[in-house]
């Protein structure tokens, strides 16, 4: 039977090794969590932490910081900010205790009407004809993005805006 | 074997048979079990079973077919089966986060995914059908999929103006240029600036044999923890524009040789005027007089200086001219008068604007500068330097030459070497296995490699001539992102019609204007019809902006109209002639056709519109909210206390119709105000007529502004 034994062997061998061998090993670069974002923003509260931005989020960043950071951050790219002058204090855009709990539609219908228009301050002008229907959709990903504590939609399957 | 045994089938031999013949069948199966198991089937499948559990699976799986999934868009180049696994990649359902890849859609972008297909921006192996072929480098494909980090510059490839979408890229391009990049390596879409480096054919007239020793060693002005500044010059840590040259000792005192006897302008000391020296010379007032002179012009709109508050010193304000910390101790002070007189004397492309000096002033504030700007130790560990000799000045000539330095300074009797660096036109298409990474421990792809000799440049390279820039990893990555935008000319005519042309600007001071422009370098700062600095305020409708006399008023004594501008217009102490001249050429040429001055007269306002339009402005709008009045309101936009003095009715009302029409960027809301309301809110502005008081300057405020835009 020894053979059989070694034909049998020799068979099995040369079919796994063509088996193995149809297979392709490529190499496989370890994934860099900053490299696969679009952008980032430093955490507000603790500027070691970076928060990596999609696309929308970067997008709701750059109009973030050129059209909102005036009243909605304590600085600004020119300094000194605008928030302290104002009554009511309008709220950071990182202040995720306040504005988690509304949802993208209102704070859509808040940037796009204006304060007056939803029964919140004047201060807050429209800028639905400034912006564009995108543009402010982008500022609110940004604003889920950098939320502190962190925006978790609340059970509504089908919102827009992903958490960091 | 015996003869009857031949030909005789033993069960042995049965066995064998059966055998082989059962492996020979398993090994036929292997080939159609392989192909099912295929990567691209398995996600074909699972992508299935992922529909089903979502709500809705018919829309999921409404173009689902078992077989392989491709764009085909022969115009340009692409054939991409990506979206045989990424399945989802147009179902707005799924865009969470939470959705699996490759499942999950594509985050909104400007471009349809089905009209452009994937590999245009993220690159990689279209026809590939497994995951590592299609995404990372192989043997037979050495195009990996480009890391998002840098994915603007796909953007660029065909995109050659800024787009507003990718600041990265133009942050990349900008550092390009203004590095001077070009100097030695031909670029794509990146022209060789008017400014390069200074020219040196009188540098020698300018500054000693050791400081320019001093600048060629570190040539960076670096704030140490103490507050010390360490080398005084033209750099910031910020913004680097002289790399460091790695040169040995006998290199340095032959470059600094070569360069101190360039004197091919001499200059001819100023006298000031006895009176005004007898007259200030012990006048304990003087250096702290000069110093508020310098204050006043608003030197440092555009030149940094350190500055030690409460033990902090930080470098305040602008960066366009070089530092002057310690230039007391730089300058020779006859060649700093010289300067001051008429910059373009010496340098005749420089930016720094020729001012109006008197006497008086002049002495005031160059007393000031060799006096407080000083520093006795900046030359103190400089060896010491015994006069040149022909055999040091000639080496120091051949090695100006050899180090590329006439790439980027002029020097008289020298021409710049033409394509000194390899071309990077087409750097960002190159395959790994055409770049030089020598014994560099870096992963060997394009990205690596870029940021490895941006870093340091004979990391990989240890012949490179290359010298060491100092950039921080937002600028580095901004500028490996304009490098890998470069894949040199599109390879099909489909493509080339694809290339969005860089924008051309064009503006064309004329007249007596034109010396005026060119003299107070008014483009330095201000843009024209997209021709220009991003500094100061676009001038290009200025005319239909404000009123002629506010301009003759505010050309000669600046003031300031935003309350958070640190960094603000000079004082050129310009003559009663030179601002008539400009603001006349700006009233009349710098106009926007949708501002017609006849649709609004100011004459028909009357008190009752204004004060519907004061109510207006104070509680059914709430300017106040961005716009000062007086004592009160908010810094965001300009301070309105003088607006009837200084705009134009027809302008307030176009404004207040679109402001976007009028400054495509500005960040003023455009509102849907009524006819009525956009009168009453003109007649209101119009009424508001004062002088503005110069508030607290700059130094006072200790905020380092940035530049207007920064952020966008």
């Amino acid at each position: 039977m020894s053979i059989s034994n070694l034909a049998i062997a020799a068979l099995l061998i040369v079919a796994l090794s063509t088996a193995s061998g149809c297979r392709k090993h490529a190499e496989t670069t370890k994934a860099d969590p900053l490299l696969a974002a679009y952008d980032s923003e430093p955490d507000w509260n603790d500027s070691t932490k970076m928060i990596s931005l999609g696309y929308q989020q970067s997008q709701g960043k750059r109009v973030f910081y050129q059209y909102c950071v005036w009243c909605h951050a304590d600085s600004t790219p020119a300094g000194p900010s605008n928030r302290s002058n104002l009554t009511p204090v309008p709220p950071l855009l990182d202040d995720g205790s306040t504005l988690n709990s509304e949802s993208d539609e209102y704070l859509e219908n808040m940037i796009t009407l204006g304060g007056s228009a939803m029964g919140k301050s004047a201060m807050m002008p429209p800028y639905g004809r400034a912006l564009s229907a995108e543009e402010i959709r982008s500022v609110i990903a940004f604003t889920r993005a950098i939320a502190e504590p962190p925006y978790q939609p609340a059970g509504r399957p089908g919102s827009q805006y992903s958490t960091r | 074997m015996r003869a009857e045994e031949m030909g005789k089938v033993t069960d042995r031999m049965r066995l064998l048979l059966a055998v082989s013949s059962l492996i020979f069948l398993a090994v036929l199966a292997i080939s159609p079990f392989k192909d099912y198991r295929r990567e691209w089937k398995q996600y074909k499948r699972s992508y299935l079973g992922f529909a089903q559990s979502r709500p809705d699976t018919k829309r999921l799986t409404a173009d689902y077919t078992p077989d392989i999934d491709q764009i085909w868009l022969p115009g340009m180049n692409v054939v991409d089966r990506c979206t045989t696994c990424h399945q989802g990649i147009t179902q707005p359902s799924l865009a969470d986060n939470s959705v699996p890849q490759p499942f999950r859609a594509h985050p909104p972008i400007p471009h349809n995914v089905r009209e452009w297909g994937c590999t245009i921006c993220h690159r990689g192996q279209g026809p590939a059908t497994e995951v590592a072929e299609a995404h990372t480098s192989t043997l037979a494909w050495e195009q990996p999929v480009l890391p998002t980090h840098f994915i603007q510059a796909s953007c660029g490839t065909c995109h050659q103006s800024d787009l507003p979408q990718t600041p990265q890229l133009a942050r990349g391009r900008q550092l390009l240029a203004e590095l001077n990049c070009q100097g030695c390596h031909k670029m794509q879409g990146i022209e060789r600036p008017a400014m390069l480096g200074p020219d040196l054919s009188s540098i020698g007239t300018k500054v000693s044999r050791e400081w320019i020793y001093k600048w060629l060693k570190e040539p960076r002005t670096i704030v140490d923890k103490d507050g010390n500044v360490t080398v005084n010059g033209y750099e910031t840590e910020e913004e680097p524009r002289m790399p460091k040259f790695r040169l040995t000792e006998t290199e340095l005192r032959a470059l600094t040789a070569y360069l101190g006897v360039q004197k091919a302008k001499s200059i001819a000391p100023y006298r000031i005027s006895p009176a005004v020296v007898v007259a200030w010379s012990k006048n304990p007032e003087l250096i702290s007089q000069g110093e508020l002179r310098f204050r006043q012009m608003f030197c440092t709109t555009c030149h940094p200086l350190a500055v030690t508050r409460a033990g902090e010193t930080k470098l305040i304000g602008g960066d366009i001219g070089p530092e002057l910390t310690k230039v007391g101790s730089k300058v020779n002070p006859d060649w700093l008068i010289a300067w001051l007189r008429d910059p373009q004397a010496y340098l005749p492309h420089t930016r720094m604007p020729r001012y109006g000096w008197s006497d008086d002033d002049l002495y005031k504030v160059t007393q000031y500068i060799t006096t407080k700007l000083v520093d006795s130790d900046l030359l103190s560990d400089v060896p010491k330097l015994d006069p040149p000799t022909d055999e040091e000045i000639q080496l120091g000539r051949r090695l100006f030459v050899e180090k590329g330095c006439a790439s980027c300074h002029v020097l008289e009797g020298l021409n710049p070497q033409r394509d000194f660096g390899p071309d990077l036109s087409a750097l960002g298409g190159k395959n790994a296995s055409e770049l030089e990474f020598g014994t560099a421990k870096v992963p060997h792809n394009l990205v690596a490699y870029i940021q490895a000799k941006l870093q340091d440049p004979v990391s990989v390279n240890p012949a490179a001539r290359m010298p060491q820039y100092n950039w921080n990893q937002v600028d580095r990555d901004a500028v490996t992102t304009a490098l890998l935008s470069m894949k040199g000319p599109p390879p099909t005519s489909a493509l080339q019609n694809l290339v969005v042309p860089l924008k051309e600007p064009s503006f064309r001071a004329t007249g007596s204007f034109a010396d005026l422009y060119e003299r107070y370098k008014c483009y330095t700062c201000h843009k024209f019809n997209g021709y220009g600095g991003n500094l100061a305020p676009d001038l290009s409708y200025e005319g239909s902006r404000a009123e002629r006399q506010w301009l003759v008023g505010f050309l000669k004594s600046p003031e300031t109209l935003r309350p958070t501008l640190i960094l603000r217009m000079p004082q050129f102490n310009m003559s009663d002639k030179d601002a008539t001249t400009l603001a006349d050429y700006i009233s009349t040429v710098l106009l926007h056709p949708a501002v017609n001055p006849a649709t609004t007269d100011a004459k028909q306002f009357t008190p009752a519109m204004a004060t519907l339009g004061k109510q207006l402005y104070e509680v059914k709008f709430q300017c106040q909210s961005c716009h000062t009045i007086g004592g009160s309101g908010g810094y965001v936009g300009p301070n309105l206390t003088n607006a009837g003095g200084w705009l134009t009715p027809a302008w307030i009302a176009a404004w207040l119709r679109n402001p976007q029409e009028l400054v495509p960027d500005s960040i003023e809301p455009r509102r849907n105000f009524t006819n009525q309301e956009i009168t009453a809110l003109t007649a209101y502005l119009m009424t508001l007529r004062a002088r503005i008081k110069p508030k607290r300057t700059a130094f006072h405020t200790g905020a380092l502004a940035l530049r207007l835009g920064a952020g966008r």
